[in-house]
């Protein structure tokens, strides 16, 4: 358990997360209320790595449930060992014969294999899924339920029961309440809209792209070989593409990615024939590569004029004006 | 703490917030836990527990510093006024205070709370006292801009100024008497007046800051709503901006719903051939059942996009709905015509919005300066592109079917419902006008499967609601 918001906020950073202050408090607030927090926000700013960071810094296990379209109960709570089941009455074929001796007629025969038939849909026959997992376990878990966007209304309301009281249903056997409350993190895309009941219940955490110097900040952090110089350069250009109306603004992933392709490469700076080859590490799609490289140009011409102006002044003033002008 | 925050999901919601007793509760025991102290723990405590909507975030912001700083922010910038005006640093403010404080002690005992805690400069006590007299004219009431003089009335009234100044003015005649330094009775005289203007000017301030809490969200909604009614013909250029926010969230809410059917219909009939080969592994018990996977209906539309003067307003937006369609499915051919036929298929797909529209709408692909000729478009279609329709494309055509009395040629309409699956028109005129003048819809209309009128924002969502395969 966290003891304060600082504390959040020191031990994100010894597990190089980077937790504002406002994510810190959030984190600090589902520990202490025991509620399950909704981290929404853009792609790659960051929403599955907080909840492994979560796990790494309370040292616990993560349970990851990754959703998608037609995830049902059995893949995400518990099935049925239907294959195990029937190796058994094969194996006891003998012994349930021995039961069924003596019985008169059809009738008695499964009244009497009825009265045995929980052996049959007891614990020991239950897969255990993500979901029963982080119930069932003995210590506190990180439950991660990883994009819940993408699975199905239902299954939304089927979290319900898991998420305000911590315990599932199972029919057959019963319900099965939380040994240690587990802490849960839901992340959403935005997909679609989540319903009112199932935002009721959690926390909300919106996480936007970070600003300039958080970038920053986080580059030197998980990129520490790239150069000052590069990571700076880098940081202006994502912010001004983040501007521009793209298929696919680019995260905090793609600025890594990017950025350390470049440190592999040995780039030093910008103004580099390699760095368009790389631009397709931050963006997707064929029409806003187009425009990342005109933005970058448009960087570049900028940068060489400020550096030409201030060569200029010092060299004197008459040379500033011409270079200007070629620019 | 608990009343505060009350008051303060309540005016979330006036403000359109959807905020839930079960959200309340949850901010208050968060709100215990990150304490007052830290000002940016407890926003982001009063955030994470009631706002559940990335969209709300900004009114949520803007409600919170107004709420919680309002006030105190008021009374303090006024007393700091007072001080600027009495030209005095920090350390000389806080000593003349000490002085006012003895002053008042020995001569003026009797004077009221309010007089007290103004003339000391104790700005959580008059923080307090106001809104204390706001509940009690029940200022949460206030909502128009005409209200703000009853209520800072009211307010006055409530917090008995009228008597202050009284008591303020027997403490002037008082000071008269006593025998003080001329300086420092000069300072005290204006310290007085002073503090008399600063009272009145909190409570004005106070109310109008009241008020405008309130209605932070309704008049942009009231005016969001107005638009949606609004004819594409009587747009001013912001309101054109405004349209297109909303034509773009339009099509968002449609994907959301297009999404939402197509995962519907996924289940078909039960599978018989599909279950006994999947139970195989079971003894050909049916442990599990398999049902048809329907094919996706990938609908297949063609749009006819009328792009004459007459209609220059609408067809702007019809495009833009068009560029929008194209990119929420993937098999949609894109016409624009006057008296010729063109298509923008490919611009629409290559370029960004704005140009694809203007290359649409500045002629580079047709005339369109040259008056409206349905006949001949339709029937230079039939003959060049008759080959995009098959029996699974819905036909769009958008326009005021104004021929100038050329030849109607209805039958190329004909020979298209022929192949396509439906034709599906909708114009942007008044639907009483159709068939008057040089209007053909008439004649048009029998060959359709649907014709509707099409001439604000919340028409054109429902005839695109009926296009969704449900």
């Amino acid at each position: 358990m966290f003891s304060s918001i600082d504390d959040v906020i020191e031990r994100f950073t010894e597990h190089r997360y980077i937790a504002s202050r406002r994510i810190a408090t959030v984190i600090y607030l589902a520990s202490s209320l025991q509620k399950p927090i909704l981290v929404e926000g853009p792609a790659g700013v960051g929403k599955t790595d907080l909840a492994k960071v979560l796990a790494a810094s309370l040292g616990e296990e993560m349970i990851r449930l990754q959703c998608y379209e037609g995830l049902d109960e059995g893949k995400a709570l518990y099935e049925w060992e239907y294959a195990k089941q029937l190796l058994y009455t094969q194996i006891l074929k003998d012994k349930i014969g021995e039961v069924l001796t003596g019985t008169k007629g059809l009738a008695q025969a499964v009244d009497r294999i009825a009265s045995e038939d929980e052996v049959f849909f007891s614990e020991r026959f239950v897969l255990p899924r993500p979901l029963m997992k982080a119930i069932t376990s003995d210590k506190q878990v990180v439950l991660l339920i990883d994009e819940i966007d993408k699975a199905d209304a239902e299954f939304e309301a089927f979290l319900l029961e898991l998420l305000s009281d911590f315990q599932v249903t199972v029919p057959e056997i019963g319900t099965f309440k939380a040994k240690q409350i587990p802490l849960v993190i839901l992340t959403s895309n935005n997909a679609r809209e989540m319903s009112d009941a199932l935002k009721r219940r959690c926390l909300h955490l919106y996480i936007d792209f970070p600003t300039r110097e958080q970038e920053l900040a986080i580059i030197r952090l998980k990129a520490p070989e790239a150069a000052e110089k590069l990571a700076d350069e880098v940081v202006n250009v994502v912010q001004s593409l983040r501007k521009l109306d793209l298929k696919k603004t680019p995260g905090i992933s793609e600025t890594l990615d990017w950025v350390k392709a470049l440190t592999l490469l040995n780039v030093q700076s910008l103004d580099n024939a390699l760095v368009d080859e790389t631009l397709d590490t931050i963006v997707k799609y064929e029409g806003d590569v187009r425009k990342a490289q005109e933005e970058l140009k448009e960087y570049l011409r900028k940068v060489r004029t400020r550096r030409g102006g201030a060569d200029a002044a010092g060299s004197g003033s008459g040379g500033g004006t011409d270079k200007d002008m070629l620019n | 703490m608990e009343d505060k925050l009350v008051e303060f999901a309540n005016l979330l919601r006036q403000n359109g917030v959807r905020v839930s007793l079960a959200e309340t509760l949850d901010a208050v025991a968060a709100a215990e836990i990150s304490g007052l102290g830290d000002r940016d723990s407890f926003r982001s405590a009063l955030r994470a527990t009631m706002i559940k909507r990335a969209s709300e975030l900004p009114v949520f912001e803007q409600l919170f510093d107004v709420y919680f700083s309002g006030l105190g922010e008021i009374i303090k910038g006024a007393s700091k006024e007072v001080q600027d005006a009495l030209s005095m640093s920090d350390q000389e403010f806080q000593n003349f205070l000490d002085d006012v404080d003895q002053l008042l002690k020995d001569h003026a005992d009797e004077l009221s709370e309010l007089a007290k805690q103004l003339l000391r400069n104790e700005n959580g006590q008059l923080e307090k006292m106001m809104r204390e007299a706001a509940r009690a004219v029940r200022m949460q009431g206030i909502q128009r801009t005409i209200e703000e003089n009853y209520f800072a009335r009211a307010l006055a009234r409530a917090l008995g100024l009228d008597k202050i100044e009284q008591e303020i003015k027997e403490l002037r005649e008082q000071l008269e008497k006593l025998e003080l330094g001329s300086a420092f009775r000069a300072k005290m005289e204006e310290y007085l007046d002073r503090r008399l203007k600063m009272l009145e000017d909190i409570i004005r301030k106070y109310v109008r800051q009241e008020r405008e809490k309130r209605d932070l969200k309704s008049r942009e909604e009231a005016r969001m709503n107005q638009l949606a009614d609004k004819s594409f013909y009587y747009l001013s250029e912001e309101e054109m901006a405004k349209m297109r926010e909303a034509i773009t969230r339009l099509a968002q809410r449609l994907k959301n719903i297009i999404a939402v059917r197509r995962k519907r219909k996924k289940k078909g009939r039960f599978d018989i051939k599909r279950t006994l080969r999947k139970n195989i592994e079971y003894g050909g018990v049916p442990f599990k059942l398999k049902f048809d996977q329907r094919k996706k209906e990938k609908p297949q539309i063609l749009v006819m996009c009328d792009v004459s003067d007459s209609v220059r307003n609408a067809s702007r937006f019809m495009l833009q709905f068009v560029y929008s369609l194209q990119d929420l499915y993937s098999r949609v051919r894109s016409f624009v015509f006057v008296a010729d036929i063109g298509e923008v298929t490919e611009s629409f797909r290559t370029n960004d919005i704005k140009d694809a529209l203007d290359v649409a709408l500045k002629g580079d692909v047709i005339n369109v300066y040259a008056h409206s000729d349905f006949g001949r478009s339709f029937r230079n279609f039939v003959g060049d592109h008759i080959g995009a329709v098959n029996k699974r494309t819905t036909v769009i055509i958008l326009g005021d079917a104004r021929n100038n009395y050329n030849l109607p040629h209805d039958w190329c309409l004909r020979e298209i419902r022929q192949r396509a699956r439906r034709i599906i028109w909708l114009n942007p005129e008044s639907r009483n006008t159709w068939g008057f003048g040089d209007s053909e819809m008439e004649r048009y209309q029998v060959h359709c499967d649907l014709v509707e009128e099409c001439r604000n924002l919340n028409q054109l969502y429902r005839v695109i609601d009926q296009l969704v395969p449900r």
